[in-house]
């Protein structure tokens, strides 16, 4: 099912939790609302659930209103943070709770909630824990009795509200995976919520990133992470440092930085410059005077990639890079050199980028 | 997932039984014993003397005596009155009661914390000003007492009265349990119940209820020892007619003026079994909402 958010505003008493949000999801996409806490992706997918009412704005599935269709009409599953699942009922009443709530009319009989229930206890691999109670289950089985159980009703569109957040490391790789899978096998329009980046480029096939109550940017993993198009997106997708200095034509002046910035053309005091670790040259010879000393301050391993520490010489300011391990190898440094960096890729942001 | 939310409905009032010895906490046999012997000296003294006293009264002048006092047609009637009484008021103010704590616990609305300190009200103020204040509203003198009369309408001096203060005066017993139990509880177990396309009736009779069945008959239990025990407020509105509006506690203080001793602490020795089968009951709501 496709998804229209149109012109979305919702206040909390004074607080503006959503401001004029505007989204197209199409049918069968895996969606994630990434955001720092505060920045009414939560309130979003409550919205589009129906828990929630909105101010402003409507929202459309598959091109019908229905802004004002209650929760229990819209034939969503929805998956809680803490999962909710129904403490006084066994994780096979619980998942199936939704068929069997049904007008008489449409119910299933028994026997086919029973079958409909084992099939997705046994693709959820909990067939054997059909009888106990939630207290009794890991917060990973909770999680996946709660989507086995938003599953049942044959939602056409699954919401999940920080679907992770609340378990181990692990256990949340491994059902991130399992996620993906079941999206791949059912293609249901899924839109999860999170504050991890990590997870969202690695569930997602495009991300909607959120800040104070609005959208920054909109795309695939690659494009929210390779082009972010606001200081804020870079700064919440990955580590970054940052470059401030005197723009002015073309250049951008940093310590002893002077960096080529075709984009930018006029002149600005404070723009600054955005390179992300991975994006900073190190060279142990001064090859070329694009250069700036920098003493190694700690090297961190950490598997395939080695974050190197740096202090640089020209100013008191650290930086972070990100070497590969075969590189690291080839370079022959330690904690103490005097190395020569570069950022290889900057993005130049100025006063006005910040403002919007 | 954090322990919060494992945390299961227990009955705010219970003395958590699992508490741990701590070690820091431990004191000398001295100390611990001359506790004991006061805690226990102290409640034979006031709780268990009294009680023995009242059946040993009661059964002075034999059994012939105490089941003549027992089934004295004013005795049964005041009985029948506090039974009737209970059925009324308890059914009702589980009603309200989970009302009450529905509408704090499930929504946000302005004026929240004043319906909550409302809610308090009939444990702050005596019965006999509750007693009082409907014999100010109903009463022949009252605001609406003109209004009764012409529409032939008793409700002071008779049952409709009694019923009236009661609830008044039992009214948070329910309420008060369940707001705690609730609030603990959040509101998501709802939320996904109607996100799963059940209707609020269902929500509430396959969700809600089960989950607060513990707390509610706990609260229930002691409304129902309340109902029966009221005196004060009852003892304003009731009018001290024989044989119709006097409930238990009534009859025993009538009886109890007339010198009537015997057959006062054999009335009371009833009323203090309905205690005893009172506590046994919530002792064993309180055993089983601990273990589910």
């Amino acid at each position: 099912m496709s998804i229209q958010v149109q012109n979305v505003s919702k206040m909390f008493g004074s607080f503006q939790a959503l401001n004029n949000v505007s989204i197209d999801i199409e049918s069968g996409e895996l969606i994630a609302l990434l955001g720092p806490s505060g920045s009414g992706k939560t309130t979003l997918l409550r919205i589009l659930a129906g828990l929630e009412g909105l101010d402003e704005g409507a929202i459309l599935f598959d091109g019908h209103n229905i802004t004002n269709v209650s929760p229990k009409e819209r034939k969503i599953g929805f998956v809680f943070q803490h999962y909710a699942l129904f403490r006084h009922m066994t994780v096979f009443d619980n998942v199936a709770y939704g068929l069997k709530v049904r007008p008489r009319k449409e119910r299933p009989s028994k026997e086919e909630i029973a079958k409909k229930v084992n099939d997705l206890l046994a693709l959820v691999k909990l067939e054997n824990l059909a009888d106990r109670y939630p207290s009794q289950l890991s917060g990973g089985q909770r999680q996946r009795v709660a989507l086995a159980r938003a599953l049942a009703v044959e939602p056409k569109v699954l919401l999940l509200d920080e679907p992770f957040g609340a378990l181990d490391a692990k256990v949340r790789k491994e059902l991130r995976r399992w996620l993906r899978k079941l999206h791949n096998e059912f293609h249901v329009t899924s839109i999860f919520v999170t504050h991890d980046q990590e997870e969202a480029l690695d569930v997602a096939n495009r991300i909607i990133v959120m800040n104070n109550g609005k959208i920054e940017q909109v795309g695939t993993p690659e494009e929210v992470y390779e082009q972010p198009n606001s200081p804020f997106v870079y700064d919440f997708l990955g580590n970054v440092n940052l470059f401030k200095g005197r723009l002015h034509n073309g250049k951008l002046t940093h310590g002893q930085f002077e960096i080529n910035v075709p984009t930018h053309l006029d002149s600005h005091d404070d723009a600054i410059g955005y390179v992300r670790p991975h994006d900073i040259h190190i060279e142990k010879e001064n090859s070329n005077n694009d250069t700036v000393a920098a003493t190694i301050v700690h090297i961190h391993l950490l598997g395939p990639i080695v974050q190197i520490e740096l202090k640089r010489e020209d100013i008191d300011e650290y930086l972070e890079a990100e070497v590969t391990k075969e590189h690291y190898r080839e370079l022959g440094i330690k904690k103490g050199d005097v190395v020569y960096i570069r950022p290889k890729q900057l993005k130049v942001f100025v006063p006005e980028d910040f403002s919007i | 997932m954090t322990k919060s939310f494992e945390a299961q409905p227990e009955a705010p009032l219970t003395v958590n039984r699992t508490a741990t010895k701590s070690y820091a906490l431990q004191e000398s046999a001295l100390i611990k014993w001359t506790f004991i012997t006061i805690s226990l000296l102290f409640l034979s003294l006031f709780l268990i003397l009294p009680l023995v006293s009242i059946f040993v009264t009661a059964l002075e002048k034999g059994w012939e005596t105490y089941i003549a006092s027992i089934t004295h047609p004013d005795a049964l009637s005041a009985i029948k009155l506090t039974l009737t009484v209970v059925l009324i008021v308890v059914p009702l103010n589980a009603i309200f009661g989970i009302a009450a704590a529905w509408v704090i616990t499930k929504f946000s609305f302005k004026g929240k914390n004043l319906l909550i300190t409302l809610i308090d009200l009939p444990f702050a103020i005596s019965p006999v000003i509750a007693g009082l204040i409907f014999i100010l509203l109903f009463g022949a003198q009252g605001l609406f007492g003109e209004w009764l009369y012409q529409n032939d309408i008793q409700i002071v001096f008779a049952i409709p009265g009694i019923v009236i203060a009661t609830l008044f005066v039992t009214f948070p017993f329910v309420a008060r349990e369940l707001i705690p139990l609730m609030q603990m509880q959040g509101i998501t177990e709802e939320e996904a119940s109607i996100s799963l396309g059940a209707s609020g009736f269902k929500t509430f009779f396959l969700v809600t209820l089960p989950n607060i069945k513990w707390g509610l008959l706990y609260g229930l239990i002691l409304c129902n020892a309340r109902t029966i025990g009221e005196f004060g407020a009852v003892s304003v509105v009731s009018g001290h007619i024989r044989g119709m509006t006097n409930t238990m506690p009534l009859h025993i203080e009538i009886l109890y003026n007339e010198y009537q001793f015997t057959a006062a602490f054999a009335v009371a020795s009833l009323m203090s079994l309905l205690a005893i089968i009172t506590i046994v009951i919530k002792n064993f709501i309180e055993w089983k909402a601990e273990k589910s």
